[in-house]
């Protein structure tokens, strides 16, 4: 009797919940409504709905791919609800005192500071206009340089024949299968706009785009490097966040055009899900960018984050003498998923690659590296060199490494180099003896091994990225 | 298409005559083949490899042919089993001891001893072509050797095509070696016309028991119109050994499997190859080793040269399952492109479950180094002749390696030819 009621009362929360929001979320489910909603929403000119319209079509006859070494409960696409607005002023905790303690505790360990824990974790408080007047300032130097750095939405409308002339042109819609749901029901995300010969004279990133922190779960960004120019963009944040949407599918375009170079850092620290592998992100994310003559794309990327994560930034070097690069650090803990690596296509002649991966699981985690490495048939001279290492902490994890190379041109050199090993009993056996714990001779021994990427990091990001690997490492050793 | 093919592949082995006892083991073979899917550019196995020489041509069973010129086979003393178009040639083989034994002559012991490791080495549902051939067994060959028991000379399984027209022929092979016993094992392919358009369908099993050793080399010199699928497939028991070597030119189609597992602990892998396709041909060697126990180590070397419009597949595979603590595992795969049409598909793959081991791969594609060439030729050696004296000495490591006198001393000029027709080229690889 009892149980009924509470069945019952349950029941009725749950339509409520539902009523209560209904104007702002649409229903779960994905059909050329859905798309034709989320255009209209945002005002969308008909070319940027016939794209996506485009993309949805193609979306329908494609099919999930299942090569990565990645497993997960199948999902089901009807079951995600596309468009949500960002959560009003009125949901968001009040103060800290609000916020889940972990999280706060997570913060205190990265060192971040108190206002920009409180915008992180969606504190609708007055750090949040400190923030805003920072951003202005940031908006007005960007401005005097003639660098164009806003939301894509915005870009649609302020910048049509730009977004028109690139979007599409790196990841096609029909690339892929998530990278085609992107391009039908994108959200939001960057565009940047660097004019030609423009050093651009800050590092741009995410983290100041505040008004659009709510970019949801299918980012899409557009950075255009005109000739001669430079830029450095980051992407996320060491702090962790958290998102009640599971399912993850960006699109990063990059273009650097004749002698421009763009270098792309992301540290990516999405809830993993907990240490049963219950929860967590899935993020499944197309990066790719094109090199035109001596132009140069360097992607460095930390991740930490993510209970499945799929994901391959790669450079098409179209123009001769043209520079691709791929610094990563994967880690995997408990039951975290990791399919990531590169794909280096040389098209022009005396392309150079350099690709360095390293890859750390502990607990049950499994961690692949998947790379490509393409030599056409005109890339006369080009030159890559690969190396990729993997760690193991604990018997119950894996590493895994499938290299692709392929390569049609003689004067091509590709090289090709990895090792795996555990942490070795002797380091750890000196640490130990100098009076560290295990737990900090591990993540010492683990910031030496990633070095050579952390080096490529921004400055700040490298300490933090250090301290983050700590963090998540916790309860690995011992 | 592939399904009309896979029915009309099974039929050419209907209407041959077989051992009764085979009978199950055809059965079970052709049942498999039947259900897998077949292989498309988007199956992983197959992404650089097409399968359309196979599904084009109309395939008839071989014919025996009388043979009389054996001056391609390696001078050694050995015991020799030849077969001509996948029929056994009994002028042109030797005397065997009660070890080396066809299907066809075994007793019911040594019948019922194949009957027990027959497939049991190789995956069927993973190797197609090792479930055509168990489709289509009629005639095979069995080495066993009891505890302790080595032979006086090694064993040489010679297979010729001799013939013009697109016949399928089928070899199988079960190597057991029970605990500590010793045998080298030389398999030959060849065939005697230059547009020989066979299809030679070769699986082997080896079974090697504790504290056995193998040496075990497999020479594929086929015509450049015919078609090869074969695979070697070996079981390794605690402290066992395996040393393999594989050399192969390319053809229309040629792929070779080695898949190898470590089941006992402190055994250990040894495995060469050289692969040098030219012209047209095509050649894909796939590599599985499998380290389930701990304590095994794996020496995996493996070097090509891609000449001319060639094509080459290189898929190595190191796999650690779980437990499989303190293994040491290397594998290198080096490639020399020596035109501009020439091509390499490379993937060396590691795959880990346990923590405490030392594995490593090294990959490489380049040219003829250029400074190396530059030192020759300021020595007064024409070009041509440095770049057949580079591309040898890039492979000569491996051939050196070849514990089998005999076969190294064979293989050196044939090697060489490769490289450069004209004897001039040749004359500082090949001493008199």
């Amino acid at each position: 009797m009892s149980e009924q009621v509470e069945q019952l009362i349950k029941k009725e929360y749950a339509a409520g919940f539902h009523t209560d929001i209904e104007s702002e979320t649409l229903p779960p489910g994905l059909n050329e409504d859905v798309v034709r909603f989320i255009s209209a929403k945002k005002n969308e000119p008909e070319w940027m709905l016939e794209w996506r319209l485009k993309a949805y079509r193609a979306w329908l006859t494609m099919k999930e791919p299942d090569w990565a070494h990645v497993h997960y409960p199948e999902i089901d696409f009807q079951a995600v609800s596309y468009y949500s607005a960002p959560k009003s002023l009125a949901d968001r905790p009040k103060s800290l005192d609000e916020v889940d303690p972990d999280l706060i505790e997570t913060y205190n360990k990265l060192g971040i500071p108190l206002h920009e824990q409180e915008m992180l974790a969606g504190v609708a408080v007055d750090a949040v206009f400190d923030s805003v007047s920072v951003v202005t300032t940031f908006r007005g130097k960007l401005e005097e340089a003639g660098v164009i750095f806003c939301p894509i939405s915005e870009a649609v409308h302020k910048y049509p024949e730009l977004v028109k002339k690139y979007i599409g042109t790196v990841v096609p819609q029909r690339d892929n299968y998530y990278a085609a749901l992107n391009s039908a029901v994108f959200s939001d995300g960057s565009f940047v706009y660097i004019p030609k010969g423009v050093r651009c004279p800050m590092e741009l990133s995410t983290y100041f785009r505040i008004n659009q922190m709510n970019t949801g779960q299918f980012e899409r960004t557009l950075i255009i490097a005109d000739e001669g120019s430079h830029v450095s963009y980051l992407e996320g944040c060491t702090a962790p966040q958290r998102d009640e949407n599971q399912l993850h599918a960006a699109v990063v375009e990059l273009i650097a055009l004749d002698n421009a170079e763009i270098k792309y850092s992301t540290v990516q620290n999405w809830y993993p899900g907990d240490e049963n592998g219950k929860g967590g992100i899935y993020n499944f994310v197309t990066k790719r960018g094109i090199c035109h003559t001596r132009a140069k794309i360097s992607w460095t990327q930390v991740e930490t984050g993510s209970a499945v994560t799929w994901k391959y930034p790669s450079c098409i070097l179209k123009g001769d003498h043209s520079i691709g690069e791929f610094y990563s650090v994967a880690l995997t803990n408990n039951c975290q998923q990791a399919d990531t690596g590169t794909k280096m296509i040389h098209l022009g002649k005396h392309t150079k690659s350099t690709i360095i991966s390293k890859g750390i699981s502990a607990g049950r985690s499994q961690n692949a590296y998947r790379g490509l490495v393409r030599m056409g048939p005109s890339a006369a001279g080009a030159r890559n060199y690969t190396q990729c290492d993997s760690l193991l902490i604990g018997d119950r994890c894996g590493a895994h490494t499938f290299p692709y190379i392929e390569s049609a041109h003689p004067s091509a050199i590709v090289e090709h180099e990895a090792t795996t090993s555990k942490v070795s009993d002797d380091q750890m056996f000196l640490c130990q003896q100098r009076g560290l714990d295990a737990e900090k001779a591990v993540s010492m021994i683990v910031n030496g091994f990633c070095r050579e990427v952390f080096k490529q990091l921004p400055m700040e990001f490298a300490v933090e990225a250090g301290k983050l690997l700590e963090v998540s490492l916790e309860g690995s050793v011992g | 298409m592939s399904g009309e093919f896979q029915q009309a592949a099974l039929t050419l082995a209907g209407a041959q005559h077989f051992p009764a006892w085979l009978t199950d083991a055809r059965a079970q073979g052709a049942a498999v083949w039947q259900g897998l899917a077949w292989p498309t550019r988007k199956t992983e196995a197959w992404r650089y490899t097409s399968l359309l020489p196979l599904e084009n041509a109309q395939w008839q069973p071989a014919q025996a042919r009388q043979l009389t010129d054996l001056s391609e086979l390696v001078e050694l003393d050995a015991y020799r089993l030849v077969f001509v178009n996948g029929h056994f040639a009994a002028h042109l083989s030797t005397e065997c001891p009660a070890a080396l034994v066809r299907f066809s002559e075994a007793d019911s012991a040594q019948q019922a001893l194949i009957r027990e490791h027959l497939n049991q080495v190789a995956d069927q549902q993973q190797h197609l072509f090792a479930a055509l051939n168990s489709s289509w067994l009629q005639e095979g060959v069995l080495l066993h050797l009891g505890a302790n028991q080595r032979l006086d000379k090694p064993v040489y399984l010679v297979q010729v095509s001799d013939q013009a027209d697109a016949q399928a022929m089928n070899a199988r092979v079960l190597v057991v070696l029970e605990s500590g016993a010793e045998a080298e094992l030389l398999e030959h392919f060849y065939s005697t016309e230059a547009d020989d358009k066979g299809w030679m369908n070769a699986t082997t099993e080896c079974v090697v028991g504790a504290n056995a050793s193998l040496r075990h080399y497999r020479i594929n010199l086929e015509s450049e119109q015919s078609l090869h699928t074969g695979g070697v497939h070996v079981r390794l028991a605690q402290d066992a050994r395996f040393n393999g070597f594989t050399l192969a030119n390319g053809s229309r189609l040629k792929r070779l499997d080695y898949h190898i597992k470590h089941l006992g602990s402190g055994s250990d892998l040894q495995l060469n190859g050289i692969y040098l396709p030219r012209n047209q041909q095509r050649v894909d060697y796939h590599t599985q080793v499998e380290h389930c126990v701990p304590h095994c180590t794996t020496t995996e070397v493996f070097r090509g040269v891609i000449a001319d419009s060639a094509r080459a597949v290189f898929n190595g595979r190191i796999h650690i399952h779980p437990d499989a603590q303190k293994t040491l595992a290397e594998m290198s795969n080096r490639n020399l492109l020596t035109s501009d049409q020439a091509q390499v598909n490379t993937k060396p793959e590691l795959e880990i479950y346990a923590d405490d081991v030392r594995c490593a791969h090294g990959a490489t594609v380049s040219q003829l180094n250029d400074e190396a060439l530059f030192y020759l030729t300021s020595r007064g050696i024409s070009e041509a002749e440095a770049r057949v004296m580079l591309s040898f000495g890039f492979v000569n490591e491996l051939v050196e390696g070849v514990a089998l006198e005999p076969l190294q001393q064979w293989l050196r000029p044939r090697i060489a030819q490769m490289f450069g027709q004209n004897d001039q080229l040749t004359r500082h690889i090949i001493h008199d």
